[in-house]
């Protein structure tokens, strides 16, 4: 496989998952918000700041402090449109698509013929959608397109290293997204949110992964903070926890030529993710988070330096 | 059974419609039309086509016209029209099918073969030992001085002694409906993804119509490409490296690059990829590390190759490759320095180079072109100027070409110096009337000019596709087909 496709593919795949994922974190967050009877402003500006550059959204505005006092549904509209349409903004999700798309024209060689249709069919129906009418249709839609994407790569191709670069770049993005909606939530704490809500949050969170059902499977009627922790970090059946990930990147690492190195990176990053437990304090589960986070970035590097860069020897 | 039945009645009804519809407006003109005589009745072959477009309703029209866009488009079907825009447009084709009987597309087939071969030989005389040339002292000036004359390949033999390996070869048809060649691209044709990709989508829309014809298949093209650049290579082992070599994701034909190499099962890869060793191997950079290539079939204009060699400022060419393949480590398709012969003053050499390196009458006609460096030429074409389509040698794209009977007293007068000026600069040719066929254009069925262009594919043997890319003019009155300029494209059925 030519490194420079390599490359290309495992971006593919990162940025549809991060547009996938950035979908779910905008909508838990709407979701939230229709419940939680507070100042909601700032919980918009929230969402600014976990998925984008609060700086750059300020420079945006034509008047800061004018916008800052208007109305929740005047914000909602300008966060909205700044977080899933605003291409300058690399943390939106029309950033991701768009780079998604950029390197998909490279691609068309490499993907079966239905997971490239599906592709264009994500893309055009983000392109179409309107950006007027801010409901979460457009989220929903894209979590569907994004999740038939996938399915139709698991089910239709033919596993060769084309599908071992998709999923690397799958769970590398998925893992870090993840840590980062749990990150997100942890950090609300802070926030001047009454006690009352707390279980709502941790709700709501679990349906952004799609793990609500297992979740009450597994524990019963219990939701406590701990119990989803431990289920979205720890619990290695659930296809969106984050042991869930690191395993299947271990297991990919076997297909891959020359990847002893890569392959321990990845255990020590499962035993830094052990280490969450029941006591941990929110000061602690941030640092791992925090750890989790680096170690997949001197993952990315390893990965950059092993298959793309292949120049004359 | 209730399926069938209703079936059944759809049979029924259709004849019916058809009659309402007698009123049809199709009619013909001074121009041949592919599908009705001079007398307005349906060419033989043609009336089941006819007939089914006739019995389209309007709504109907612009069903078929809906789901044919809509499978372009979920089909990725695309090409661009400005290649600093990343803006890819669907492409557009015509659901009216252009159809050829067999018996007369062998002919054409042989004919193609036999033209592109001599063609062959004669690059291969011009870098060899140029015994044409010296019986014809005056093409071997133009050609000797003509920019696409790359003397850095001179002595040099690729396998079979083919040159252009990819040939598309325009074929018009004139009022009598007589073919004729226009011209030959030996460079690097494009448009042949368009045509396998025409076929799929007339099977999606119009199976029922498709199937009432016996329609010569056309999708074993990448296959026979596949063997034909395997073909090229000197190395003997059996499981050649082969990748396609693309401008990359700007490139208007990048759709087209991508789809060849996808169907053949390549790599598809941008002179990043590439590199060539000490020892003059040409490899290719994979997450294994260096793998050899044997042939690599280039989409660039061949000064684009080696910026060694010729454009110095060249980005999409691989320093070094020149000495691979002068040192038959790397099959380079087409060679570079085939494009010596798709110039204006060599075509109306070709008729010659027919006689001269295969002994053989030509079988297609050719538009007879006067070369201007020639006197007696030159003084016909002053005197006749104005029933004239005069070209410059050395353009292409249709740039600087004067046609007569369109022009000015003034704007003819000015040429005639510019040809005189430098008479060897010029060719002239009659102007052909383009044949037509019927072409929905707004939920109307109305005539537009079209020409063909099938590929010709020389390497162990030859091959010739089962009729080929037919382009149409979508504005009333045009002659220009190109995709770039609102040109759209019909599919093309070779069928008995």
């Amino acid at each position: 496989m030519l490194s420079s496709n390599a490359e290309k593919i495992y971006w593919l795949s990162r940025y549809i998952e991060r547009a996938e994922n950035t979908a779910r974190l905008v909508n838990v967050n709407f979701d939230l918000l229709l419940d939680i009877p507070h100042d909601s402003v700032s919980d918009f500006i929230h969402l600014v700041e976990i998925t984008s550059d609060l700086e750059q959204f300020n420079s945006i505005l034509l008047d800061e402090k004018m916008f800052y006092s208007s109305s929740v549904s005047a914000v909602k509209n300008v966060v909205l449109n700044f977080v899933i349409y605003n291409s300058d903004n690399l943390g939106s999700i029309s950033y991701s698509l768009e780079m998604a798309k950029y390197n998909s024209r490279y691609l068309r060689t490499m993907l079966p013929k239905t997971a490239w249709e599906q592709f264009n069919k994500l893309h055009a129906e983000f392109s179409l959608s309107n950006k007027e009418n801010h409901n979460t249709e457009v989220l929903h839609q894209i979590i569907r397109n994004s999740k038939t994407f996938f399915s139709t790569i698991s089910d239709a191709m033919h596993r060769d290293h084309v599908f071992d670069f998709i999923k690397l770049g799958r769970f590398i993005e998925r893992a870090d997204m993840l840590s980062r909606i749990i990150e997100d939530q942890i950090l609300r704490k802070d926030a001047k949110i009454p006690k009352y809500y707390e279980n709502l949050q941790w709700m709501s969170i679990l349906k952004s992964v799609n793990g609500f059902e297992s979740f009450k499977k597994i524990n019963k009627g219990e939701l406590r903070r701990s119990n989803v922790l431990d289920f979205m970090v720890k619990l290695k059946e659930f296809p969106r926890s984050i042991i869930f990930c690191i395993n299947r990147l271990i297991a990919v690492t076997k297909y891959l030529p020359k990847s002893e190195n890569l392959k321990l990176k990845l255990i020590k990053i499962k035993k830094q993710a052990a280490k969450l437990n029941e006591k941990s304090t929110d000061k602690q589960i941030l640092a791992i988070l925090d750890l989790l986070q680096l170690s997949l970035i001197d993952l990315h590097i390893e990965i950059e330096e092993k298959f793309f860069n292949r120049g004359p020897v | 059974m209730y399926f069938k039945l209703t079936h059944f009645i759809g049979i029924i009804i259709a004849p019916l419609e058809l009659k309402m519809n007698k009123t049809f407006s199709y009619q013909s003109s001074i121009f041949f039309d592919e599908y009705i005589d001079s007398k307005s009745s349906p060419r033989k072959g043609y009336k089941r086509s006819i007939d089914f477009f006739h019995s389209l309703s309007p709504s109907e029209r612009v069903y078929y016209t809906n789901l044919c866009e809509s499978s372009i488009s979920s089909m990725g079907v695309t090409f661009q029209l400005d290649a600093n825009e990343l803006q890819d447009r669907s492409w557009p084709l015509d659901l009216i099918p252009r159809i050829i009987a067999s018996n007369q597309w062998k002919l054409i087939q042989k004919g193609l073969i036999q033209r592109v071969k001599a063609l062959n030989y004669f690059i291969n005389d011009v870098y060899n030992k140029q015994v044409f040339l010296e019986k014809n002292p005056v093409l071997k000036e133009l050609v000797l001085e003509s920019s696409n004359f790359l003397p850095e390949c001179m002595g040099i033999t690729p396998k079979n002694k083919v040159w252009s390996n990819i040939c598309g070869t325009d074929l018009i048809k004139d009022d009598k409906g007589k073919f004729f060649v226009l011209e030959d691209n030996l460079r690097v044709p494009s448009g042949v993804a368009y045509m396998l990709e025409n076929r799929n989508i007339m099977k999606r829309v119009i199976p029922d119509l498709f199937s009432s014809y016996d329609v010569n298949p056309i999708d074993d093209y990448p296959s026979q490409l596949y063997k034909c650049l395997s073909d090229a290579s000197f190395n003997t082992k059996a499981n050649k490296k082969i990748v396609v070599l693309t401008p990359g994701v700007f490139n208007s034909a990048y759709f087209e690059h991508s789809y060849l190499a996808q169907q053949m099962g390549v790599e598809l890869v941008e002179a990043s990829d590439l590199y060539v060793s000490k020892s003059n191997n040409v490899l290719m950079k994979t997450i294994n590390g260096p793998k050899k290539v044997d042939v690599i079939y280039r989409r660039i204009d061949d000064v684009f190759v080696d910026p060694k060699v010729w454009r110095k400022d060249s980005k999409l060419g691989i320093p070094g490759i020149y000495n691979a393949w002068k040192n038959k480590k790397i099959a380079i398709v087409n060679a570079p320095g085939s494009g010596v012969a798709d110039d204006k003053a060599v075509y109306a050499f070709v008729p010659k180079m027919i006689k001269f390196f295969l002994q053989e009458k030509p079988i297609i006609s050719q538009v007879k072109t006067y070369v201007c460096a020639f006197k007696k030429d030159l003084d016909y074409v002053i005197n006749n100027i104005e029933k004239l389509v005069l070209k410059p040698v050395n353009e292409s794209g249709g740039y600087g070409i004067l046609i007569g009977p369109q022009s000015s007293k003034s704007e003819l007068k000015k040429y005639k110096s510019k040809i005189l000026d430098n008479p060897r600069n010029f060719v002239a040719q009659p102007l052909i009337k383009l044949s037509t066929s019927p072409t929905l254009i707004n939920k109307k069925i109305m005539p537009r000019h079209l020409d063909l262009r099938p590929f010709i594919l020389s390497g162990n043997n030859s091959f010739v596709t089962q009729g080929g890319l037919t382009r149409v003019a979508m504005k009333k009155g045009s002659t220009i087909v190109n995709s770039s300029q609102g040109g759209g494209s019909k599919d093309t059925w070779i069928a008995d």
